[in-house]
């Protein structure tokens, strides 16, 4: 059984179709990254999984139970096991750094304060921000940021972890910072979902890489394959334009 | 020709107006309070309602925020009359305020409304919370904290506009110091002493909502 199964979904807004028979899958503890060029629906597959864009067909399974995101307590249910890191990173304006990473688990997890508190200062220094933990968002660097969205991720405890170009936003002396942080976290046995342009990166971490074109996915296999012997001709393309940037 | 002023038949009316500002405040707080609760809905109904109650809260806020507030208390004050239902002059000045207050609150609090992004509602979302807890953790305080200077400017037209509540007999700040101006006929410095009195009620109301917004909201707004 696949800790994650995405079989033949389908998504679209309006009359877009955005995603057409989506499959993919993912063994608890791999890191398959989603590539292919913009508007491809890399963005559009992680909203579906976390409930944020609704499936039109399809089904997807999380430990082998389908997850029915019309059920606000199945919802609820699927957000405690997976957490999304966002390109914009997202953080709460209006709170501090300890307070972005501990409102979930005191408001919604109902864990003491106390206790939520130790463990988002450990989550802190993990991604290297404990100093910040006073801090408010616009009072950090956009890598700061980044790396606190994350902390707040991990704080709920999630098996699953979808991240959405996390370093787009991000100076290029910034992004090696998410980046290590992301790495440091491949070995805990959290399966993650990546979308990203940073190749080397993605060739490095990933399990498995996954091609998509205008909504589907057209290959996927491991990184030497997808960056040394692409089997579709949409992929070799794709792969060489972005490598020789 | 020489004119020396005497302030001591003014001060000795002090508790007298005093009393005076203390109306004023209460009709300042009645107009800010009853408005908001209109504005809220209205802001809510001119942001996310229907055809219908979208038209109604637009049609209300030109009709008030284009006519004199003093204008919409008169109508008020003698076309209710006519129809059967006698106002006090408090409570004829009251209402008018509130409604005058619901239209401008409606628009300041829409753009409140408008001011939450949506990113990050949707990472409240993916963190688990409630629709209630959305609002409460996430969407409240940047509502509060984007209104928060226009707010704080309201209420202090309030403050100062309440003074039209003389014109009714009302006898607030400015009504008490009509009646001892008659009688003492020291207009001049009568009126000098309200008009100090204005300032230290403004300056202690935008004081505190500055110093709440800080505490409360983290709004950057200098205390004095
Ligand atoms: N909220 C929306 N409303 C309408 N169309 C949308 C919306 N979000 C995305 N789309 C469209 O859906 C398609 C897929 O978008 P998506 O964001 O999933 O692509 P992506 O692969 O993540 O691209 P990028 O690499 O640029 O982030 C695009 O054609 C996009 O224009
Ligand atoms: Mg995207």
């Amino acid at each position: 059984m696949q800790h994650l199964e995405i079989d033949n979904v389908c998504a679209s807004y309006g009359k877009l179709e955005v995603l057409r028979d989506v499959t993919l899958s993912a063994d608890k503890g791999e890191v398959v990254s989603l590539i292919g060029p913009s508007g491809s629906g890399k963005s559009t597959l992680l909203r579906v999984l976390i409930g944020l864009t609704p499936l039109t067909a399809g089904s997807i399974h999380v430990g082998g139970e389908r997850v029915d995101y019309s059920n606000r307590k199945n919802l609820k249910k699927l957000r405690g096991h997976m957490a999304i890191v966002f390109q914009q990173y997202n953080l709460f304006q209006n709170m501090n750094v300890l307070r972005n990473v501990t409102i979930a688990p005191v408001k919604i997890k109902k864990q003491p304060r106390a206790d939520a508190e130790n463990k988002a200062r450990e989550l802190l220094e993990k991604v290297g921000m404990q100093e910040k933990a006073e801090a408010y968002p616009d009072e950090l660097s956009g890598g700061q940021q980044q790396r606190v969205a994350i902390a707040r991720a991990l704080a709920t405890n999630p098996e699953i972890l979808l991240f959405d170009e996390v370093t787009s936003a991000l100076d290029p002396e910034r992004v090696k910072e998410v980046l290590d942080t992301i790495r440091s976290l491949t070995d805990e046995g959290i399966t993650m979902m990546i979308v990203s342009h940073e190749m080397a990166f993605v060739r490095e971490v990933s399990t498995r890489v996954a091609m998509m074109d205008e909504g589907r996915i057209i290959e996927v296999g491991p990184p030497a394959q997808i960056f040394e012997e692409p089997q579709q001709d949409r992929t070799r393309d794709f792969v060489s334009k972005i490598l020789s940037h | 020709m020489d004119y020396t002023f005497q302030f001591a038949a003014v001060f000795e009316e002090l508790p007298y107006l005093l009393g005076g500002a203390a109306i004023t405040l209460q009709i300042a707080f009645v107009s800010f309070w009853g408005g908001a609760v209109i504005g809220l809905f209205g802001a809510i109904a001119k942001v996310y309602g229907g055809g219908f109650w979208r038209r109604l809260a637009s049609g209300y806020v030109v009709a008030f925020t284009n006519t004199p507030a003093l204008v919409q208390i008169f109508l008020l004050y003698y076309a209710l009359p006519d129809a059967g239902i006698l106002l006090e002059p408090l409570t004829a000045v009251l209402i008018g305020l509130v409604l005058n207050a619901g239209a401008y609150l409606t628009e300041i609090l829409r753009a409140g409304v408008l001011s939450v992004r949506r990113s990050e509602i949707e990472a409240a979302q993916t963190l688990g919370m409630s629709g209630l807890q959305i609002v409460r953790y996430v969407m409240l305080p940047h509502i509060a904290k984007t209104i928060y200077a226009p707010l704080s400017n309201f209420f202090v037209w309030l403050v100062l506009g309440s003074s039209l509540a003389a014109l009714f007999g009302v006898e607030e700040l400015t009504g008490r110091a009509i009646n001892i101006s008659t009688v003492n006929l020291r207009s001049i410095e009568t009126f000098t002493v309200v008009a100090m009195i204005y300032v230290v009620l403004t300056v202690i109301a935008s004081s505190a909502l500055a110093l709440v917004g800080r505490l409360a909201f983290r709004v950057k707004a200098k205390v004095f």
